[in-house]
C-alpha cells in the first residue's frame, strides 16, 4: 500500500513512529494487564515487587454472595438488554434500509443519538422519569435504560451489514413470489444473521460493562459493574482485580464470538460477479 | 388489441418527485417475441421493465397482461420474474435452493419443488453445481443459475435487465446464443433492456430504442439499422454518417442543401424543411478523383484509420470541419493513399441515403 | 411497489421510535419540567419555580466547576488527539493491511473491558507506593504523588478516549487519497510539511470529530475526576452525582444536567461547524 512512496522514506522517522506505535499499545493494556496479574497476587496493596501467587482474592469474590446476586442481575438484565436492543436495532437498520420518508434525519437521530449523551446526565434523567413512573430502583429501570443506551449499536452493526447486501436482493425475491414477510423471513434475516448475532453479543457486552446508568436506577439490584464501583467507594480491594478480569474474559468471548460472526464464512458481502 | 399482444402499455407515465422518467408509452409485446429495449442510460429503459415487474408503479396510464390491467398487483403475484443486473442471486443459499427460492414461495411441496428445480438445473447444464455456493460458481455459471431460478416456475414472460454487461466478451457472445436457443425451445416472451446495439440486434426480434423516456422507433434489427426514423435513432446507432440542411427541389428531383455542399435526394421530400440525411458507413465509398456519374461526392482529408478485425474504418473530415467515416474491409483499401492529410474524396449512391426528421 | 404506509413498515420502524421517545426523549425533557420543581422537607413537588436555576446559577462554586469542566475536557481533547495522532498516523500509513486490521482489533478491546476496573488499575501504578513510584526508587527518584492530582484524572480521561480517537483519526486517515501525498512530494513538500500542508487538512473532519467525542467523554466523566483526581478540582459530573445522591435536590441536579446538555451542543454544533467548514459534504 504505502510501498508506493518507499524512496521517500526516512529510516529513523518510520522507527521513531513504530516505537511510539508500541508505546501507545502499551498505555492502553497496561492497566488491563496489570488487573490481570494484580489478581493472582496475593498482596493487600498490590504494587511490585510481586507477593505470592494466590487465587484468595477469586475466593473471596466467589464467596461473597453479593457478588453472586450482581453477576446474576448483570447477567439477567444483559440478555435481555441484548436481545431487545438486538430487536429494536433491526427494526431501525431496516427502515433505514428501506425506506424514505418526512423526518427520517429525525429518526435517524433517535436512533442513534443516545450513546453521544453522557451516562451522567441519562443516569439522572432515567432515574427522574423512571422513578416518576414508579418504574425505578429495579432490574427494569436498569433494562429499559440499557436498552435506549444499546440499540443504537445494534443498529449501526446491522446498518452496516444492510449496506452490504445486493441491493437488488429483496426486490429480487419479491419478484419471485416472496411477499414482503416472506422476504423479510427468508431473505433478509438470513443475509444479516452473522450481524445480527453480531449485536447481539456486542451489547450484551456493553451492559455487561456499563455502570453509570446502571448506578444511578438499579437501587437494590445492583449489577456488577455498580458492585465494582462500591467497592472503589469503599475499600480499595483486589477484588476489583478478580471481577476485572472475570469480566473481561466474559466480554472478550462474546466479542469474539461475534467478530467471528461478521468476519466469518457467509459474511462476505455478497459478490457481484 | 390483437390477440397475440401479450403486454400493452397504454399511455404509461412514471414520474419520480419531479423528474419524468418515462414520457408517454404506448406500446404492445407480442406473445413468444424477443423484445430488446435499448437505450443509453437515464432514457427510461430500465423504468419501463421494473414497471412491467411491478417493483414501480405506474404514475399514469395502464399495463395489461394478457389484456388484465395489472397496476395494482404487486409483483409477488405477478409471474414475471426478472433477470437482475447484478444476478440478485442469494449468497446464503446454494444453487439448488437458489432455484427452488420460487418454487417455496408459491407453497410448492418440497419433493416437487426438487423435482422442478431438477429439471431446470439438468437444462441449464448446472446439475453438478447443484450443491455448490454462489460465490464458488464462474460468471457464466451464476448466469445459468439466474436464468433456471427465473424460469423454474415456467412464466409466460422473462424479463431480462441487462444480464450480460458484467462478463468478457467472449462469454458474452457465447451467452447471447444460449438465451436465443432458450428463448426459441421455450417460446417463453422475452424483454430485454441493455445498452448495448449488438446484444439488442443479434439476438432481438424486435428493438424499442428509446431517448429520455419516449419511444423513438420499434421495429426489426434490420428495419432500425437500414431505415432509422429518426435522426436521434441514426446517431444512437452510430453506424451512419448524417448530414443536415434543407431541403429544395433541384434539377433532376430535390437536394439537400448541406453544409457540405448540395447532396442529391432519392426520394420526394418536402421542400424547405431542414431534414437529416443518413448514410450507413459501409455505403460510403472513397476514390482520389471526384467520381463520375449522379453520384453525391464530398472533398475530405484522411484523419485516422481504425482496424477492427477484418474491417478498416477510416475518418475523415470535410473542409466545414465535419467528421465522415467509411468502413470497408481490408481489400477494398488496399492501393487507396491513407495517409494522414491524404485528399480523398467520399461519395456514395444517392439511393443509399436515408432521410429522417429531426426528432 | 412502494406503498407509503404499510403494516409491515410500522412493524420494524415503530417499536424503536416508541421505545426512544417513551425512554430516552421523555425522560430528557422531564429533566426540563423538574428543573422548575421544588423541593421542601426532602420531598419534591411539581412546581414552576425558577429558584433552582437562580440557586445554582447564583453559586461560586458551580461556575467554579463549570470552568473546571470546561478547562479539564478541553485540555483532554487537545491531549488526546496530540497523542494519538502519531499513532494513527503510522497505523494509517506505515503498517501493511493485516498489521492494520491487527492494530484495529488491539483497539476495540479496551471497549469491552471495565472501565472501572481499568481505573482502579491506574491506582495501582499512581499511588505512592505503586508500581511506578517504586521503579523510580530504584534508580533514586521520588516518592511522588502522582494518584489525587490533575494529571491523574488526565491519565483517567486518556484510558477512557484514548482508543476512540485513535479509531476514528484512523477511519479519516486511511480514506486519504494517498496520490494526494504523493503529489506533495513530487511538489518538494517535505515530509512532515505534508503531514500538515495535506494529510491534516485532508482529514480535518475526522479529528475534528474524534476531539469533539473525547471532549463528551471527558466533560460528562466522573470517574477518573474522584477516583484518580481524589475529587479536585470539582466537576460538574461530580457536583451531580453528589446532588442527586445526598439528598433530595434532584431539581438543582437537572439544573447542572441541563448546563451540560447546553455546553455540549454548542461545542458540538461549533465543532461540526468547523469539521465540514469549506466542504459541501
Amino acid at each position: 500500500m504505502s510501498g508506493s512512496f518507499d524512496m521517500n522514506r526516512n529510516r529513523a522517522v518510520d522507527w521513531a513512529l513504530v516505537v511510539y506505535v508500541v508505546l501507545a499499545y502499551v498505555f492502553v493494556f497496561a492497566p488491563i494487564a496489570a488487573s490481570f496479574v494484580f489478581s493472582f497476587n496475593s498482596d493487600r496493596f498490590p504494587s511490585i515487587p510481586l507477593g505470592e501467587f494466590s487465587l484468595d482474592w477469586y475466593r473471596a469474590v466467589a464467596t461473597d454472595p453479593l457478588v453472586w446476586e450482581g453477576a446474576r442481575n448483570t447477567l439477567f438484565v444483559g440478555v435481555i438488554v441484548g436481545i431487545c436492543s438486538t430487536a429494536l436495532g433491526f427494526g431501525a437498520a431496516y427502515t433505514d434500509y428501506r425506506y424514505k420518508f418526512a423526518g427520517k434525519q429525525v429518526y435517524l437521530a433517535l436512533a442513534l443519538l443516545p450513546p453521544t449523551i453522557p451516562v451522567i446526565i441519562l443516569g439522572l434523567a432515567m432515574l427522574a422519569y423512571l422513578s416518576r413512573i414508579n418504574l425505578s430502583g429495579n432490574a427494569l429501570s436498569v433494562i429499559i435504560s440499557h436498552v435506549v443506551v444499546c440499540a443504537p449499536f445494534a443498529m449501526a452493526i446491522i446498518r452496516l451489514r444492510l449496506s452490504q447486501m445486493d441491493p437488488a436482493l429483496e426486490p429480487a425475491a419479491w419478484n419471485l413470489g416472496a411477499s414482503e414477510w416472506m422476504a423479510m423471513r427468508h431473505v433478509i434475516v438470513p443475509f444479516c444473521a452473522p450481524a445480527i448475532f453480531g449485536a447481539l453479543f456486542i451489547t450484551m457486552a456493553v451492559s455487561f460493562d456499563e455502570f453509570a446508568v446502571a448506578w444511578f436506577v438499579s437501587g437494590l439490584n445492583e449489577t456488577l459493574p455498580v458492585k465494582v464501583l462500591g467497592f472503589l467507594q469503599g475499600q480499595v480491594s483486589p477484588r476489583i482485580n478478580a471481577i476485572g478480569t472475570f469480566v473481561f474474559i466474559l466480554s472478550m468471548t462474546l466479542v469474539i464470538l461475534a467478530q467471528l460472526l461478521l468476519s466469518g464464512r457467509g459474511a462476505k458481502p455478497a459478490d457481484q460477479e | 388489441m390483437s390477440r397475440d399482444t401479450l403486454v400493452s402499455f397504454e399511455g404509461v407515465v412514471k414520474t419520480f418527485g419531479g423528474f419524468v422518467a418515462v414520457k408517454k408509452l404506448d406500446f404492445e409485446i407480442k406473445k413468444g417475441e424477443f423484445l430488446a429495449i435499448m437505450g443509453s442510460s437515464g432514457c427510461g429503459k430500465t423504468t419501463t421493465l421494473r414497471m412491467l415487474a411491478g417493483l414501480e408503479a405506474p404514475t399514469e396510464g395502464v399495463i395489461r397482461l394478457s389484456g388484465k390491467p395489472i397496476n395494482d398487483l404487486p409483483t409477488w403475484s405477478r409471474d414475471t420474474p426478472m433477470v437482475w443486473q447484478s444476478l440478485a442471486l442469494f449468497p446464503f443459499l446454494n444453487v439448488r435452493e437458489n432455484v427452488e427460492f420460487a418454487l417455496k414461495m408459491r407453497g410448492v411441496g418440497k419433493a416437487e419443488r426438487r423435482r422442478r428445480a431438477e429439471q431446470w438445473l439438468d437444462r441449464m447444464q448446472i446439475t453438478e453445481f447443484a450443491e455448490r455456493n454462489i460465490s464458488q460458481l464462474s460468471g457464466g455459471q451464476r448466469q445459468r443459475v439466474a436464468l433456471a431460478r427465473s424460469l423454474v416456475v415456467e412464466p409466460e414472460i422473462l424479463l431480462l435487465d441487462e444480464p450480460l454487461s458484467a462478463l468478457d466478451a467472449a462469454l458474452k457472445v457465447r451467452m447471447q446464443s444460449v438465451l436465443k436457443n432458450l428463448q426459441r425451445e421455450t417460446g417463453i416472451t422475452f424483454v430485454y433492456v441493455t445498452h448495448s446495439q449488438s446484444e439488442a440486434f443479434s439476438m432481438a426480434d424486435r428493438v424499442v430504442i428509446m431517448s429520455r423516456g419516449v419511444i423513438e422507433q420499434i421495429g426489426t434489427p434490420q428495419e432500425i439499422y437500414r431505415t432509422p426514423r429518426t435522426r436521434f435513432v441514426a446517431d444512437f446507432l452510430g453506424s451512419s454518417n448524417l448530414f443536415s440542411g434543407k431541403v429544395r427541389s433541384g434539377t433532376v428531383g430535390f437536394e439537400l442543401d448541406a453544409a457540405v455542399g448540395t447532396l442529391r435526394l432519392a426520394s420526394p421530400a418536402t421542400v424547405g424543411e431542414t431534414a437529416t440525411l443518413t448514410v450507413l458507413d459501409t455505403k460510403t465509398h472513397l476514390s482520389t478523383t471526384a467520381p463520375a456519374g449522379s453520384v453525391n461526392a464530398v472533398p475530405v482529408k484522411v484523419i485516422g484509420e481504425e482496424f477492427v478485425g477484418a474491417t478498416a474504418t477510416v475518418y475523415l473530415e470535410t473542409a466545414q470541419g465535419q467528421e465522415i467515416r467509411v468502413q470497408k474491409s481490408h481489400d477494398e483499401l488496399t492501393g487507396l493513399p491513407l495517409g494522414i492529410g491524404q485528399p480523398l474524396y467520399v461519395w456514395w449512391n444517392p439511393e443509399d441515403g436515408h432521410l429522417v426528421g429531426e426528432g | 411497489m412502494r406503498r407509503p404506509i404499510t403494516l409491515y413498515g410500522l412493524t420494524f420502524s415503530l417499536p424503536l421510535l416508541i421505545w426512544q421517545v417513551l425512554f430516552f426523549v421523555f425522560p430528557l425533557l422531564f429533566l426540563v419540567a423538574l428543573s422548575f420543581w421544588t423541593v421542601k422537607n426532602f420531598v419534591m413537588s411539581p412546581d414552576f419555580d425558577t429558584v433552582n436555576w437562580t440557586t445554582m446559577y447564583g453559586r461560586a462554586v458551580f461556575w467554579q466547576a463549570y470552568g473546571n469542566t470546561l478547562a479539564l475536557a478541553a485540555a483532554a481533547a487537545v491531549l488526546t488527539s496530540i497523542f494519538a495522532f502519531p499513532a494513527s498516523y503510522a497505523i494509517a500509513f506505515k503498517m501493511s493491511d493485516t498489521a492494520r486490521r491487527w492494530a484495529v482489533f488491539l483497539m476495540v478491546i479496551p471497549f469491552f473491558t471495565s472501565y472501572l476496573v481499568r481505573i482502579y488499575s491506574w491506582q495501582i501504578f499512581l499511588s505512592d507506593n505503586g508500581i511506578i513510584n517504586v521503579i523510580l526508587g530504584w534508580i533514586g527518584l521520588g516518592p511522588f504523588q502522582m494518584l489525587n492530582t490533575v494529571g491523574a484524572t488526565m491519565i483517567g480521561y486518556l484510558t477512557l478516549a484514548f482508543p476512540l480517537v485513535v479509531l476514528l483519526q484512523l477511519f479519516s486517515l486511511v480514506f486519504i487519497d494517498r496520490t494526494l501525498i504523493e503529489a506533495a512530494h513530487n511538489m518538494r513538500c517535505g515530509r512532515l510539511r505534508t503531514v500538515f500542508e495535506v494529510v491534516i487538512p485532508s482529514a480535518r473532519t475526522g479529528l475534528v470529530i474524534a476531539a469533539l467525542f473525547c471532549f463528551i467523554l471527558a466533560f460528562g466523566d466522573f470517574v477518573s475526576p474522584v477516583y484518580l483526581g481524589g475529587g479536585e478540582p470539582t466537576t460538574l459530573s461530580i457536583l451531580i452525582t453528589d446532588t442527586t445522591k445526598s439528598g433530595q435536590q434532584w431539581p438543582r441536579a437537572a439544573v447542572i444536567a441541563l448546563t451540560m446538555i447546553g455546553t455540549l451542543m454548542v461545542v458540538a454544533f461549533a465543532a461540526v461547524k468547523f469539521a465540514y467548514k469549506g466542504k459541501s459534504k
